[in-house]
């Protein structure tokens, strides 16, 4: 076991880094090699602080969903992250460039929920009728550890690498689309940079979902209804940078941008 | 030395027997230009004598293929247009059939979407014309295989490998009239899948092949006709085949395509 000041201390680290604009060195060091449990310990613990900040939690993100950016990491499994309310942009906002620490950007299935999840091994038909509609999105991820050199249990106790993230304003029906073949692409001054399918992510957004609402029972911050699940990257991630846009397509949900200040 | 050569004219007929042979007997070349200096319009008539070996051989023109239609495989690359291959029906692979890995010197699999066409392509077209042109579509797989060793080779050698065409397999036709600017694409060996991109990743829009084509028929010193197969370019990377892998694509909306590769014998 780690001590509770250690966890805390790591924790403080964190926050330090997103109040100063100055990303801090792994915290990895800090945990027991392969702890998971201490990682999300360090991840709970800035949530506490930050709720009793007053922050509204509105989802959680799925990270770590591809193989290629497990294989990367050295991981089996994908991480979560919490939302905050205020971490959402709308589509075509500006998204003032120094928002997020080291921001890139991926384009991804949210879902949003109609009733929890409360079942520690949901199925896949509980977990299709919990949601309520999706639609397409694009998560700004950051780090706030220096230059993105992170192993999984930094990435989870820096809230699975969250930023901000933006929806988009067209709802569909999860019958609407087909979640594991859904093209995806992301387009930068009319170039696609990045591409893919429904099926990166853990070969079905749903999958992912699953996944997440199973993790949040065990961890006692179970889904509730209207969350919102970003529910894990389509294809590549990509650097974002100053005074780009960036436009997301997925097949079958529509399209959602990304607008960053020139400074 | 070098620069006596360089005003040389390049052996094309040579060159051109030195790949279907390198093809026919499966033992690679080095590369042509480690050699002498190849120009575009010089590989594109090199490619054109490689065929006509195929030709001889009873093959039927179908179609044509085009290379380095990744925007980012070009930016490699270093350059700024697609490359342009013919297709002959020797290369057809039936939807559910099986090849055997001995035929090809070191074989990949390309994810694609291909048109079939029910007019003639030429000179400079929209996409509106060009999907004019446009019969149907389908879900397709390009098997590529460099006659070069270690698949190295510069821009020019592989125009004139016919942009490593070796074989390619077509899906079930399915009408035009969809979007097909993002289709997302699966492809499965031993129904895993290997490459997920999408149809977005040819030059953002597979239409657009069929423009390039039609530009670069010109250069490639052929003309596009009414029943051509044309396939637009790979959606990822390529993928390397193993023997007995089954291999399958699966493109959102239009479909299904697949085949096998076969046991070898020895390792059975």
């Amino acid at each position: 076991m780690v001590d509770e000041l250690a966890i805390a201390g790591l924790a403080e680290r964190l926050r330090g880094a997103y109040d100063s604009g100055i990303p801090c060195p792994p915290v990895r060091g800090g945990l027991p090699t392969g702890d998971i449990a201490a990682a999300y310990a360090v991840q709970e613990a800035n949530t506490r602080y930050w709720l009793g900040a007053g922050r509204r939690l509105v989802g959680r993100k799925i990270g770590l969903t591809s193989k290629a950016v497990q294989m990367q990491l050295g991981v089996d499994r994908p991480d979560f992250g919490m939302l905050f309310a205020d971490m959402a942009i709308g589509d075509g906002e500006e998204i003032e460039i120094g928002a997020v620490l080291q921001p890139r950007i991926e384009a991804e299935v949210a879902f949003v929920l109609e009733r929890p999840l409360l079942y520690e091994r949901p199925t896949a038909a509980d977990v299709i009728r919990a949601v309520s509609y999706a639609v397409p999105a694009i998560e700004v991820v950051g780090s706030r550890i220096a230059k993105w050199d992170i192993n999984i249990l930094d990435s989870i106790a820096d809230n699975a690498s969250s930023g901000l993230f933006v929806l988009g304003n067209e709802r569909r029906a999860i019958d609407d689309f087909d979640g594991r073949l859904c093209g995806m692409t992301v387009e930068n001054r009319g170039e696609p940079i990045s591409v893919g399918a429904g099926a990166a992510c853990l070969g079905h957004p749903l999958n992912a979902l699953r996944w997440v609402a199973a993790e949040m029972v065990r961890r006692s911050r179970p889904l509730a209804a209207g969350d919102i699940v970003m529910s894990g990257a389509l294809g590549p991630m990509v650097s974002a940078a100053p005074g780009e846009v960036y436009t997301a397509r997925i097949s079958g949900l529509g399209s959602v941008r990304a607008a960053f200040s020139r400074s | 030395m070098a620069r006596a050569s360089r005003r040389l004219a390049i052996d094309v007929a040579k060159h051109a027997r030195a790949l279907d042979e390198a093809m026919t007997s499966g033992i690679p070349l080095p590369q042509l230009s480690a050699g002498e200096a190849v120009t575009l319009v010089d590989a594109y008539r090199i490619q054109m004598a490689l065929v006509e070996h195929r030709l001889n051989r009873q093959d039927e023109r179908s179609g044509i293929k085009l290379g380095l239609t990744s925007r980012a495989k070009a930016a490699q690359m270093g350059i700024a247009e697609p490359i342009y291959g013919r297709l002959t029906d020797g290369m057809l692979i039936d939807d559910g059939g099986e090849i055997t890995l001995s035929a090809y010197i070191q074989p990949r699999v390309e994810p694609e979407i291909a048109f079939l066409l029910k007019a003639p392509l030429g000179g400079p077209i929209s996409v509106a014309q060009a999907m004019a042109a446009v019969e149907a579509i389908a879900p397709a797989i390009e098997v590529i295989d460099s006659r070069y060793r270690d698949f190295k080779f510069t821009l020019a050698d592989v125009v004139a490998d016919n942009c490593s065409a070796a074989g390619y397999l077509l899906g079930p036709w399915h009408r035009p009239d969809i979007d097909i600017s993002n289709l997302g694409m699966v492809l499965e060996i031993d129904g895993r899948p290997v490459q997920i991109g999408s149809s977005a990743a040819i030059l953002g829009h597979p239409a657009r092949s069929l423009v390039q084509a039609a530009r670069l028929a010109a250069l490639a010193g052929d003309r596009i006709q009414a029943g051509y197969i044309v396939m637009a370019g790979s959606a990822t990377a390529a993928e390397p085949l193993k023997v007995g892998a089954a291999v399958s694509l699966s493109v959102e909306t239009i479909g299904r395509v697949g085949f096998r590769v076969a046991m070898d014998q020895q390792q059975q």
